[in-house]
């Protein structure tokens, strides 16, 4: 036991947690917006790919890693509008439409790194080179601290400077305001004027924008080549920080938080006896059973009535 | 089916609608296919590859060799029986995607059964194909119950047991069943009484790592559309799918027919697990599935949750998997193009109102032609 | 004044509108109407009288089809709610449009909100409402969050949204509904208030007692028409509910006297706690077989509560229901259908029938695990069929096929299938909810006919309907339901007329609670 809690005080673990929660948090953060928005956005995980592939290729080519970044931003928002445009103009379902999306993006980038590498794993025969980590000069040298924060990712900067703006937006911003009022009660904005699919298409190209930064993280944040499917469900498990932050900014910061938290504990008791597999289920069970326990007391509210609403 | 009021009272005229509502759909579905086939296309044409050769390959490839053939079936089995398994839950309007999990806990229940108990011939092999149904429908239960005695959101549920039970299979592949002695991570072999017979045995060609699996599948698609079309409680179910409201007025409990359509779908899916164990690796292997749980969500999704048609989506589009592969081999072009090909395809059949504007578009200019 | 306002002519207005919809339906027809400034008038009538769809056009929601609205004394193009706004014209509806997680006062700025470069000032916004709320003496807490207040105070938010906006003319669709009387006298404080600030009122409502109170004039419609407007002092309640209902005469329709022959419906005190809609306060009245027993009322008093009450599709807080001496407490829905109710539902779009699937499976959703349908497990896809065209047959449902879909039938038709299955059940009681609404004179003469043949079988039958001349031409006895409670009883509903019970559904008059349960037994609660 103490082993384990040796692991869990050291700086090397907490820096850790900053730096693999960081996908979690912009993922998530793109989930919250979608979903406030009232479509909810399944395709996190392939927004993330198809950013994390694009990222990649388009630094490598260009030699500018700025420009990939931008690139892969900007291919994950092109996404999120077209699921938005799938749903509100071709009457999509939105989850099916989602899972349509994630499978063209695994496919997409794997065609892609295959045509243009003839590689079938992924970039790394590409210099493509990674986003640059920020030192902290005169905070680096504090004990612990310093090691824990100084020297991380620019977009672990951005992605906790997200959660922050995420709630200033959805709570002090008039945009925030008016998505918040779309995605709950479509008929009162309609019925004041609000631009409904307008403010939904905004939202979903957000949420686009952010999962792709959080792909972007993934292929030039500490590696600098893409693999194939190296969102490894990611996106999936933002969805459920999601749910489980309760729809909060600041819930779903914590959510993400802790799955990033739980993931970095894996990886480093896997030097211990500890099975690493194990620990990493503790996040998902503790949102299913979060999610249980919500819907009942939910439910308990409700009445009885809702026995059939489906 | 059209969703014009039926003015006309003449049953001949209404059949003879009918078929044309019939043929309009099948058009439909081939035309759906053909524009994402025209869309690899021009993906390969525009990425400097050569479509006509890569499609050559693609589509007469898997037929040229019985082993190919055998890849083909074998894949077609497990794919088929995925789809069926979210075919059910999706017929009770419930977005299930836990295939996933019911395969693994189906492909564990059936292998710590076939290697680990010495049972007599025959009864070796149905045990653990009863052992992983039992499993899968156990793990279908859990977010079954969830949604029908909770509400709680059966996505979420059933994205969050995939996570579990894959980490937990990745664990039990690595560390307590895996072979000792052995390099490579799997576990030990079944016992040779357990195996699904191959079908080379049969034909006395080789037919790569097909088997009777191929069966099972073929007799659980007929179970199971006698399910849907033939039993009450598949009535059940496709009324709550239908409209669960009126489902509950007409005295059906809705909240049982949700449990059961994923309790169904649960074993149909541990079933698949099971295939994939005694008949295709033999053994456990990480990653076992693949991406073929999602897969499945689309085979089904084009079949229109018929589990008839599941069949011929699932043999299709196995067709198009194992095409993609000899494609890659014979030609510059990936194998993952297929994806996208399939990809496109969801997009196109969940574009509900492209269909409904060409299919006005039609009635349209046939009444313009009268 | 508004900048875009006339200095004289009515704040609002019609010349000659008439609304005909899409399939025909003539809603409103040649409506002319004045309201001068600074004036409360109330728009009265029954359901379907036209007043909603007259309102709708005021606010833009609807165009006349022909005829013009007037706003600010000239005639006016209203394209859409926000051009109505734009004009001063502000509505409530009857449920209310607000956000519910969002506080009052964001509610009450939400689209317009304060704040510079894409800000929302909620200080401001609160501010904003604070004054808005002090000055109209419609009291609100800005910082409630909409879902944790009262629903008088949910009504106060909407009224303070338009005013938010600057409104000349303010729309109010029943907005008494809901509210509690002491809710409901604050609320007439407060539009007093207004009215002497110069705003002009529209008070649509069904309460006589409320309109006389509040308004200054009364428009009354019927059929679409206007019928008349008359000053509130010259007028009683007793006027105005005959000029809404009309006919004087009982419609006289040939039919032999009802042979009872026991009890098929028992219903002792039956209390319900609505959490939403209208809740039931001691219910209790008979049904016997072979009569039928109407239940009048203006829609949304607890019709539907009841109905859905007695068909096993929600539970009573407390009370007794027996169904042919059998007690249905704790039964389930297939428990009560089994006991013997069958039951037309009110909107069969939304639960009488599953629109995709064939009329076939339409027919059995209750018998379908039953023998000569189902043996041994198995559904006979050969006796539903024949089943189905049996039924078509009897019932002369027009189609090519049972294996039709439902969408694909007219409203009658689909009427025809639900009736169909339910009396084939052979019921002991039947409730018939608005079993004519929306179907042609034919399928409508059809269900009468068959509702009296199932009368002269043996079934009892509780017809619940919003069509005064149906219930007084079918009923052998009549009952009225006002505000969740029995208020009048009939045993005898020869010579009744509609312009009589109109009074009791408009709670001019009422029968005290003896009349309602005389000769009623008493029932155990099992």
């Amino acid at each position: 036991m103490s082993a384990v809690l040796d692991v869990v005080l050291s700086s090397a673990f907490l820096a850790a947690v900053l730096r693999v929660s960081t996908p979690y948090l912009l993922a998530a953060f793109g989930g919250l917006v979608a979903e406030r928005a009232g479509v909810s956005n399944i395709a996190l995980e392939g927004q993330m790919l198809s950013a994390a592939c694009t990222g990649a290729l388009v630094a490598g080519y260009s030699g500018s890693v700025a420009l990939g970044a931008l690139c892969g931003v900007g291919v994950a928002t092109l996404l999120g509008l077209l699921l938005a445009a799938l749903r509100l103009e071709l009457g999509a379902d939105v989850i099916i439409a989602g899972i349509g999306l994630n499978l063209l993006a695994s496919g997409g980038t794997a065609y892609a790194v295959f045509t243009l590498l003839d590689d079938k794993g992924g970039t790394s025969g590409l210099k493509s080179g990674s986003l640059p980590a920020v030192p902290l000069p005169g905070i680096d040298s504090i004990p612990l601290l310093g090691d824990v924060i100084s020297g991380q990712n620019m977009v672990t900067w951005l992605a906790f400077l997200t959660a922050p703006v995420i709630a200033w937006l959805f709570y002090r911003a008039r945009f925030g305001f008016h998505l918040r009022a779309v995605g709950e009660m479509p008929d009162a904005a309609a019925s004041v004027g609000i631009p409904v699919r307008r403010v939904q298409y905004t939202g979903l190209a957000l949420s686009g924008a952010l999962a792709g930064l959080a792909g972007v993280f993934l292929s030039m944040g500490y590696v600098s080549f893409f693999v194939r499917d190296m969102t490894a469900g990611r996106g999936f498990i933002a969805l459920a920080a999601v749910f489980l932050g309760g729809l909060r900014p600041w819930g779903v910061f914590l959510a993400a938080l802790g799955f990033g938290a739980a993931e970095a504990l894996a990886v480093q008791l896997g030097t211990l006896d500890v099975p690493p597999q194990l620990v990493s289920t503790i996040p998902y069970a503790m949102t299913l059973v979060a999610l249980a326990v919500y819907a009942w007391r939910r439910r308990r509210q409700a009445g009885v009535e809702v026995a059939a609403s489906v | 089916m059209t969703g014009t009021l039926v003015e006309t009272e003449d049953r001949r005229q209404y059949k003879a609608t009918r078929r044309r509502g019939l043929t309009v759909d099948l058009s439909m579905t081939l035309a759906t296919i053909l524009a994402a086939l025209a869309i690899g296309f021009l993906v390969m044409l525009l990425t400097g590859n050569d479509p006509v050769g890569a499609y050559e390959a693609m589509l007469t490839g898997p037929l040229e060799r019985s082993f190919r053939v055998g890849r083909w079936l074998e894949d077609a089995t497990t794919l088929t029986l995925l789809g069926l398994s979210v075919a059910i839950p999706f017929r009770a309007r419930q977005i299930s995607l836990g295939a996933e999990s019911q395969l693994y806990a189906g492909a564990l229940a059936a292998a710590a059964v076939a290697v680990f108990l010495p049972l007599p011939p025959v009864v070796a092999v149905i045990v653990p194909l009863v052992a992983a149904a039992a499993a899968g429908a156990g793990m279908g239960l859990v977010p079954g119950a969830m949604k029908a005695r909770l509400g709680a959101n059966e996505i979420v549920a059933t994205l969050m047991l995939n996570a579990i039970v894959v980490r937990v299979y990745d664990y039990l592949v690595n560390g307590p069943l895996k072979e000792p002695g052995s390099s490579a991570v799997h576990s030990k072999s079944i016992q040779q009484d357990s195996a699904l017979t191959p079908l080379s045995d049969w034909f006395g060609i080789p037919l790569g790592r097909a088997n009777v699996g191929l069966l099972l599948m073929v007799f659980t698609a007929v179970a199971l559309w006698l399910l849907i079309t033939r039993t009450p409680l598949g009535y059940r179910i496709r009324m709550t799918g239908s409209n669960p409201e009126f489902a509950e007025y007409g005295g059906i409990r809705v909240p049982r027919v949700i449990e059961w359509s994923f309790v169904i779908g649960g074993a149909v899916a541990g079933l698949a697990g099971a295939h994939l164990v005694q008949g295709v690796y033999g053994r456990l292997e990480p990653g076992l599935a693949g991406s073929l749980a999602f897969e499945g969500i689309v085979v089904a999704l084009l079949a229109r949750n018929n589990p008839l048609v599941v069949v011929v989506a699932g043999l299709f589009y196995s067709y198009l998997r194992a095409g993609g592969d000899i494609m890659e081999q014979q030609t510059d072009v990936g194998t993952e193009i297929v994806v996208v090909i399939q990809a496109v395809i969801v997009l196109l059949v969940t574009a509900q109102a492209l269909p409904d504007l060409l299919k006005r578009r039609l009635a349209r200019r046939e009444v313009a032609g009268r | 004044m508004h900048k875009a306002w006339e200095r004289s002519g009515p704040a609002i207005g019609a010349r000659a509108v008439t609304k005909t919809y899409g399939n025909g339906v003539r809603a409103v027809r040649g409506v002319d109407l004045d309201v001068p400034v600074g004036e409360i008038r109330a728009i009265v009538g029954e359901n379907g009288a036209g007043k909603s769809t007259l309102m709708k056009m005021f606010y833009g929601l609807e165009q006349p089809s022909s005829g013009e609205v007037l706003v600010g004394g000239r005639p006016r193009v209203l394209g859409g709610p926000a051009s109505a706004i734009g004009l001063g014209v502000g509505m409530v509806h009857q449920n209310l449009m607000l956000v519910p997680s969002f506080t009052v006062a964001q509610n009450v700025v939400l689209g317009v909100e304060p704040g510079r470069r894409g800000r929302v000032d909620l200080k401001a916004a609160a501010e904003t409402t604070a004054r808005l709320a002090e000055e109209s003496g419609l009291a609100v807490d800005p910082n409630a969050r909409v879902d944790e207040v009262s629903v008088g105070m949910r009504q106060r938010t909407e009224i303070l949204k338009v005013l938010h906006r600057g409104a000349r003319v303010l729309i109010l669709d029943e907005p008494t509904a809901v509210l509690t009387p002491q809710e409901t006298e604050d609320l007439f404080a407060a539009v007093r208030r207004l009215r002497d600030g110069g705003m002009t009122v529209l008070f649509i409502s069904h309460k006589l007692r409320e309109v006389r109170e509040i308004s200054d004039r009364v428009s009354v419609m019927r059929a679409g028409s206007l019928v008349g407007t008359v000053d509130t002092s010259d007028a009683t309640e007793r006027s105005l509910a005959a000029m809404m209902v009309g006919r004087d005469l009982s419609l006289d329709v040939d039919r032999a006297p009802a042979r009872r022959t026991g009890v098929a419906l028992q219903v002792r005190d039956v209390q319900y706690a609505a959490p939403t809609g209208q809740s039931l306060d001691g219910i209790g009245f008979d049904v016997a077989a072979g009569e039928i027993v109407g239940l009048a009322g203006i829609e949304g008093n607890g019709q539907t509560e009841l109905a859905e009450i007695l068909a096993g599709l929600r539970r009573p807080t407390s009370g007794a229901i027996r169904v042919g001496g059998t007690g249905t407490a704790g039964l389930d829905v297939a428990g009560h259908r089994r006991a013997g109710i069958g039951y037309v539902p009110e909107d069969r779009l939304r639960n009488g029938a599953a629109l995709d699937e064939s009329i076939a499976d339409n027919l059995v959703v209750d018998r379908h695990d039953r023998a000569p349908l189902a043996r041994r497990g198995l559904l006979r896809p050969r006796a539903v069929r024949a089943h189905a065209e049996q039924l078509i047959e009897d019932y002369a449902i027009r189609t090519p096929d049972a294996s039709v879909p439902v969408r694909a039938l007219s409203g009658g038709n689909m009427q025809k299938v639900i009736v169909a299955r339910e009396l084939s059940a052979a019921p002991r009681l039947l409730i018939a909810s608005q079993v004519t609404r929306g179907v042609d004179i034919g399928a409508m003469r059809f269900m009468y006919e068959r509702l009296g043949a199932a009368r002269d079988a043996g079934a009892g039958v509780l017809l619940i309907s919003a069509d005064l001349t149906e219930l007084l031409a079918l009923a052998d006895r009549l009952l009225v339901i006002k505000d969740g409670r029995l208020v009048a009883r009939f045993d005898d509903t020869s010579g009744l007329t509609e312009k009589r019970v109109g009074l009791y559904m408009l709670g001019v008059e009422r029968h005290d609670h003896d009349h309602i349960t005389t000769g009623l037994e008493e029932v155990d609660a099992v």
